[in-house]
C-alpha cells in the first residue's frame, strides 16, 4: 500500500525515505498500519501534535490508514 | 490616567479625568465611549462620529505583551461599532504619557491636513499641508526629521485622507516604520474625516506606570512570561515561523479559501507558506523572529527583504498572505510582500483589499493569479483614481459596483482566511460578532483546528455556538487589557498562566478580580457593542453569512455552513 506523508513546521524524519519533488515522503508498505505505527516508523525529530489524514483532523491515532492516503503532520502551531 | 479630547471643530484640546470610564481600557474603553457618546444613526464620516484611540489596562507598564492599541469609532464599512487594534509602540507611549484614550471629535471647519504633537507638556494641533496625500512611509520619514526618532506615530495614508472604507490607521513599530495597522472597518477613513493625518507621541521624560503592589506585580509578570515561554506555540511555533505558519495546516484541512471562497485548497500554498517565508527572510538578511513592540516575548513579527537584500516590508502576516495570495490564486511570495508594503503605505486593510481583489477577479477585471494586475489595482488606490476609490472602499462596495453576486462579507466587512464551511465555529464568529466578519473576535480555529484548549470538530455544527460565545467573551476582555491576543494560546492550555494575567491586573490596580469577573468584563464590552448596533438599526438578520455559504459545498470536504439561524440567535443570550 502507498502512503504520502507531508511534514510541516520543522518536522523531519531521521530516516532516508524516497521523496517527491515537493519533499513529501512516499512510502510503499507491505501491510496495513495505524497512524500511530506509521509515526513511529518515521522516526521524527519531534513528536507531531496535529495529525491530518486525508484532510480530516484526527483525535485517535489508532485509525487504520488506507492505501493512497495522505498523512500531514504538524508540531504545535498557531497564528491568526 | 486621563482622557485627551481633541476637538477638531474649534481646534482645542482638553484633558479630562476618566470618570465613568474608570476601570476600562483598550476595547472596553473605545466601545464604552462610542456607545455612550456617539449617535448610532450618525454618518460615520460626520462631525458627530468620534475616533477613540486607547491603550490597554496594562499599557505603559512593565507587563510583557501589553502594547496593543485599540482604535474605535462608528465604522464607515459596517455602519456599526468598530474596534480594531494594532501592535507597535503607540500604546505604550501614550500610556506613559498618562493618556488612557485620545478622542478625536468634531470636524475642521476648513479642510486641512493636521498633525497633532503630544508630549508630557500637553498637546498641540497644527495644520501642515506639506503632509497632504503622503503615503505612510514618506510621512513618517518627514515626521522623523522634524521630531527625531524617539517618538511613535499614529497616521493615515492617502486612503484615509480620501475617506475610503478600507482605510487603516498605521502605528509605527520599534524601527519607527508604519507597519502595524488597526486595519479593519475603515477606522482610517474616520481619522481622515477629522482632518488628522498624524498623531506624534513623544514620551521623553516619562517613566513606566507603577503598580499599586509592585512585588505582587513583578511576581505575576514573571509567572506570565514563563508560561508564554513554556507553551510550545507561544514559546516555539510563533517565534520560528510567524503567523504564516498557518498556511499549510489550514490548506491541508481544506479550509483555505481559494479563488474567492470557491475551493478549500490552494495548489500553490506551500510556495507562500510561513516555512518558505522564514527561510527566505534568513537567506536575504531579514529576520523571521522579531517583536512588533517593546515588551513582546512571543516575537512573531519579522522583517522581509527583497531579492537584493533590501528592506521591503514587515513579515507579511498569515491573513495578508492568504488574502492577497491564495484567495486571488497568487503564489508568488515576493509579489505578495510587495502588496503588503503597498497596503501599509497607502493605508488600507490587507484582508479587505485581498477580498476585494478576489471580487474584482470574480468580476473579470483581472485574471485569477495575476499578481502584477493586483499590484496595479493597489496603485490605483494610491493615485485616487475612480477605480482605486472603488477598490479602496472594500469588497461589498466593489461587488455592487461590478455586479458580483458572490461577495464574502458580513455586515459589509470581508471574511478573513478560514472558510466557514470547513471550520463551522469561525462561521459563527463571522456571523455574530458586532464587528462584522472578524476572526480575532472569537478565534475558534484554536480549538477547531489547532487543538489548543481542546478540540471541537470543525466540520460539524454541534458545539460551535457555545465555543464562539466563550471565545468572544474572553477576547473582549483580552482586547481591553492591551495584551496581544496570541497570549490566549497559552491561557487556554495553562490555567496558571491565565491566573498570572489576572494576578498582574489585580496587583497593578489593587483589585480583587476573579475568573467570574473576567467573564462579566467581557460580557459588558460585548453589551456596549451590541446595544450600539441595535440602536444603529442592526437586527438578527445581520448576524448571517452570505447565502452562498449555505448553498455551495466547498471542496474537498463538500460541506456547507450548517449552523442554524435560530442557534446563531442564541449566541448573546447568556
Amino acid at each position: 500500500m502507498r502512503i504520502k506523508v507531508k511534514l510541516f513546521g520543522g518536522l523531519s524524519s531521521q530516516r532516508d525515505f524516497s521523496k517527491n519533488e515537493e519533499g513529501d515522503i512516499l512510502l510503499e508498505l507491505s501491510k496495513p498500519v495505524t497512524v500511530a505505527q506509521l509515526i513511529e516508523l518515521l522516526e521524527l525529530n519531534k513528536k507531531p501534535f496535529i495529525v491530518v489524514l486525508n484532510g480530516v483532523i484526527l483525535n485517535e491515532l489508532s485509525t487504520q490508514i488506507d492505501s493512497n492516503s495522505e498523512l500531514s503532520l504538524f508540531p504545535p502551531i498557531a497564528g491568526g | 490616567m486621563k482622557i485627551l479630547r481633541i476637538n477638531m471643530t474649534n481646534l482645542s484640546v482638553r484633558f479630562e479625568e476618566l470618570g465613568e470610564y474608570e476601570g476600562l481600557g483598550g476595547r472596553a474603553l473605545t466601545s464604552a465611549i462610542i456607545s455612550k457618546e456617539v449617535d448610532p444613526l450618525c454618518h460615520p464620516l460626520s462631525a458627530d462620529n468620534k475616533l477613540v484611540i486607547a491603550c490597554g489596562l496594562l499599557g505603559g507598564t512593565a507587563a510583557a505583551m501589553s502594547g496593543r492599541v485599540s482604535v474605535g469609532c462608528k465604522s464607515p464599512l459596517t455602519g456599526g461599532i468598530k474596534e480594531a487594534n494594532a501592535g507597535g509602540q503607540a500604546g505604550q507611549v501614550m500610556a506613559r504619557l498618562g493618556i488612557a484614550a485620545i478622542v478625536l471629535e468634531g470636524k475642521p471647519k476648513e479642510e486641512g491636513t493636521y498633525k497633532i504633537y503630544i508630549n508630557k507638556e500637553g498637546a498641540k494641533i497644527e495644520n501642515d499641508n506639506t503632509l497632504k496625500m503622503l503615503p505612510n512611509y514618506d510621512l513618517v520619514e518627514k515626521i522623523k526629521k522634524e521630531f527625531g526618532e524617539k517618538i511613535a506615530c499614529v497616521s493615515i495614508g492617502p486612503a484615509g485622507e480620501m475617506k475610503l472604507s478600507g482605510a487603516s490607521v498605521a502605528v509605527t513599530d520599534m524601527e519607527l516604520r508604519p507597519t502595524r495597522h488597526a486595519g479593519r472597518g475603515g477606522v482610517g477613513a474616520v481619522m481622515g474625516s477629522k482632518g488628522v493625518k498624524v498623531i506624534v507621541l513623544d514620551d521623553a521624560g516619562t517613566t513606566p506606570r507603577q503598580p499599586k503592589n509592585p512585588e505582587a506585580f513583578k511576581d505575576a509578570n514573571k509567572r506570565f512570561v514563563a508560561g508564554l515561554q513554556k507553551h510550545p506555540v507561544t514559546g516555539q511555533g510563533l517565534p520560528a515561523y510567524g503567523t504564516n505558519v498557518l498556511t499549510n495546516i489550514v490548506n491541508e484541512v481544506g479550509a483555505y479559501p481559494t479563488y474567492n471562497f470557491k475551493e478549500g485548497r490552494f495548489a500553490g500554498a506551500r510556495k507562500i507558506s510561513g516555512e518558505v517565508q522564514a527561510e527566505l527572510e534568513k537567506q536575504r538578511g531579514g529576520n523571521p523572529t522579531h517583536g512588533c513592540h517593546r515588551g513582546c516575548v512571543i516575537r512573531c513579527s519579522g522583517i522581509y527583504h527583497d531579492k537584493d537584500g533590501h528592506y521591503l516590508t514587515k513579515q507579511p502576516e498569515y491573513e495578508t498572505v492568504w488574502a492577497l495570495g491564495g484567495n486571488c490564486g497568487i503564489d508568488d511570495i515576493d509579489k505578495i510582500a510587495m502588496m503588503d508594503y503597498l497596503c501599509d503605505n497607502y493605508g488600507v486593510d490587507t484582508i479587505e483589499m485581498g477580498a476585494t481583489i478576489g471580487v474584482a477577479m470574480e468580476a473579470g477585471i483581472l485574471k485569477w493569479g495575476d499578481a502584477d494586475g493586483a499590484i496595479n489595482l493597489l496603485h490605483e488606490i494610491g493615485k485616487g483614481s475612480y477605480l482605486g476609490r472603488i477598490i479602496g472602499n472594500g469588497a461589498a462596495f466593489t461587488g455592487r459596483a461590478f455586479g458580483v453576486e458572490r461577495v464574502p462579507v458580513v455586515k459589509g466587512q470581508a471574511l478573513p482566511a478560514y472558510d466557514p464551511r470547513a471550520v463551522q465555529g469561525i462561521g459563527v464568529t463571522y456571523a455574530t460578532s458586532p464587528m462584522g466578519a472578524d476572526h480575532t473576535a472569537g478565534y475558534s480555529i484554536a480549538l477547531n483546528v489547532l487543538k489548543t484548549g481542546g478540540f471541537v470538530d470543525p466540520l460539524k455544527p454541534e458545539g460551535q455556538v457555545d465555543l464562539s460565545r466563550n471565545l468572544q467573551i474572553a477576547t473582549a476582555f483580552i482586547d481591553s487589557t492591551g495584551m496581544c491576543l496570541f497570549i490566549a494560546f497559552a491561557l487556554l492550555d495553562q490555567p496558571e498562566t491565565n491566573q498570572a494575567l489576572v494576578d498582574m491586573i489585580n496587583a497593578f490596580y489593587g483589585w480583587d478580580m476573579k475568573d467570574s469577573d473576567v467573564v462579566e468584563y467581557g460580557k459588558k464590552v460585548l453589551k456596549f457593542e451590541r446595544d450600539f448596533n441595535i440602536r444603529a438599526g442592526f437586527t438578527k438578520q445581520h448576524d448571517r453569512l452570505p447565502r452562498f455559504f449555505y448553498k455551495e459545498p466547498i471542496p474537498p470536504h463538500n460541506v456547507v455552513f450548517m449552523v442554524k439561524d435560530e442557534e446563531l440567535d442564541q449566541l448573546f443570550n447568556w
